[in-house]
């Protein structure tokens, strides 16, 4: 657990919340993806202030992820980036390289999933 | 009609592989498509068959430049986890490699900048100062780039009196080096006619796309991590956030001349306060949960989450880079911009490739 984290349901509430974030004034910082449970979490990070603010949210296995690009445009790289490592396939995102930012059509696929 | 046409990955002015698609109106850029990959390696996967010490030394191979401040901020994140406080001399000598580090960094840029917009006997002043930092790094670490001072627990060497002494001439003879190349990269007619009003970041839109470091602050932003509660020690050593309000290519300039001098006062300040004692803790067993870090990278903040299952091996490592943060802000510089100063806005990002290709 992460000092000043807050658990997010589903992703309707985690662009609500991010959009929220937005309008407080928080920068968005990183995002960070895990495996567990058969699927992933995520922790987006923002921050205000010199004070971190993290988001703590489980995808279920097979469940697409909704981009938040679409609200800080900065996320599309890292979005981008899980595409690759994970084998991701994000919604909406605002540039989607379509798995191709880091990797080549030879590359291994999804080396982190 | 539009052109798109390709802009690197292998460019005379880019130190490393970036590919920019820019699509061109006559001779005004218009859009543009950055593209990565080229040295990506996967080193976040690779720390999975490392442990947790001697991650150290893959963090520290990141980035040649910021090579020091990969292995602190990867330390700290650790000992984090550990809930371990270092020696306070341990602390001081991380922060003065660190200003080392960002000495280096600096003056690279400088001199690699002063090249992109065609001043050579510049480059060469800023680089020939940069081998005076070198050399002072190589005599107390042991390498000039790969600095390896950093351990989870402290660092890995003393500074003796001979490094003090050697520290304080180079920030003597730097302070005049870096006052003299300053008068250029400042007053200069050309380098003016060259950079001011050149790809404007407002301060809110260079604060929502998320840039760091100096392009942030040449922004307006006075955002810099070693301000953070996190890394107090900062607080004693007489720094002041360096701002630029014009948000163009000349204030990213001006931002990163300040913080050399800066970087100068920092160093001798922590030299004077600097205690004696011990330099390491002894850290024992293996780490579990999870911690994020953050320390002032040259190039901006620089972020590290681990996750560690109580094995010798962390369970994951993310590093999110400076590079990485300042990458969207060129989709927003670039536009409008003549396809002859593309690679000066390029440049004043400072991009690291390797930072973000980790």
């Amino acid at each position: 657990m992460l000092e000043n984290e807050v658990e997010i349901k589903n992703s309707d509430e985690l662009l609500k919340t991010v959009e929220g974030l937005k309008n407080d004034g928080y920068r968005n910082v990183t995002m960070i993806c895990l495996k567990a449970n058969e699927g992933h979490e995520f922790i987006y990070v923002f921050e205000k202030d010199y004070q971190l603010k993290n988001l703590r949210y489980f995808l279920k296995p097979g469940e697409k992820p909704k981009s938040i690009s679409g609200i800080y445009l900065c996320a599309l790289l890292i979005e981008n980036e899980y595409q690759d490592l994970f084998g991701l396939t994000f919604e909406g995102l605002a540039i989607d390289y379509k798995g191709h930012l880091y990797l080549t059509p030879n590359s291994p696929k999804a080396p982190l999933a | 009609m539009t052109t798109v046409i390709p802009f690197g990955p292998q460019h005379p002015v880019l130190p490393e592989p970036v590919s920019l698609k820019l699509e061109i109106d006559d001779d005004v850029v218009v859009g543009v498509l950055p593209s990565l990959g080229y040295v990506h390696r996967g080193l976040e996967t690779f720390i999975n068959t490392k442990d947790f010490n001697q991650t150290t030394y893959v963090c520290e191979r990141i980035c040649g430049i910021c090579s020091a401040l990969h292995g602190i901020t990867y330390t700290r994140t650790v000992e984090k986890l550990f809930d371990t406080e270092i020696p306070e001399r341990a602390q001081y000598i991380r922060v003065i490699v660190g200003e080392l580090n960002r000495l280096h960094s600096h003056l690279l840029w400088l001199g690699l900048f002063a090249d992109g917009f065609g001043f050579e006997s510049l480059f060469y002043e800023c680089w020939k100062y940069r081998e005076e930092v070198l050399d002072v790094a190589e005599r107390i670490c042991g390498n000039r780039v790969i600095h390896s001072i950093s351990k989870v627990g402290g660092v890995t060497r003393d500074l003796t009196k001979e490094h003090i002494d050697m520290l304080l001439k180079m920030c003597d003879s730097l302070e005049t080096e870096i006052k003299n190349i300053e008068k250029v990269f400042v007053n200069n007619y050309t380098v003016k006619q060259r950079l001011v009003g050149l790809a404007t970041l407002s301060k809110q839109v260079a604060y929502e796309v998320g840039t760091a470091g100096p392009t942030l602050r040449g922004s307006g932003n006075a955002i810099d991590v070693r301000e953070t509660p996190d890394w107090d020690i900062y607080k004693d050593l007489g720094f002041k956030t360096a701002v630029e309000k014009d948000g163009d290519c000349y204030a990213r300039t001006k931002v990163r001349i300040t913080e050399l001098l800066n970087s100068l006062t920092i160093i001798r300040n922590a030299i004077s306060k600097m205690p004696e004692g011990e330099i390491e803790v002894r850290v024992k067993g293996f780490p579990t949960g999870e911690a994020i870090m953050r320390t002032e990278q040259p190039r901006g903040e620089v972020i590290y989450y681990v996750k560690g299952n109580g094995t010798k091996k962390l369970e994951r490592l993310k590093v999110r880079t400076p590079t990485f943060a300042n990458i969207p802000s060129l989709l927003l510089m670039l536009p409008g911009v003549k396809l002859a100063d593309v690679p000066i806005v390029v440049l004043t990002i400072d991009p690291c490739v390797s930072c973000t290709e980790r």
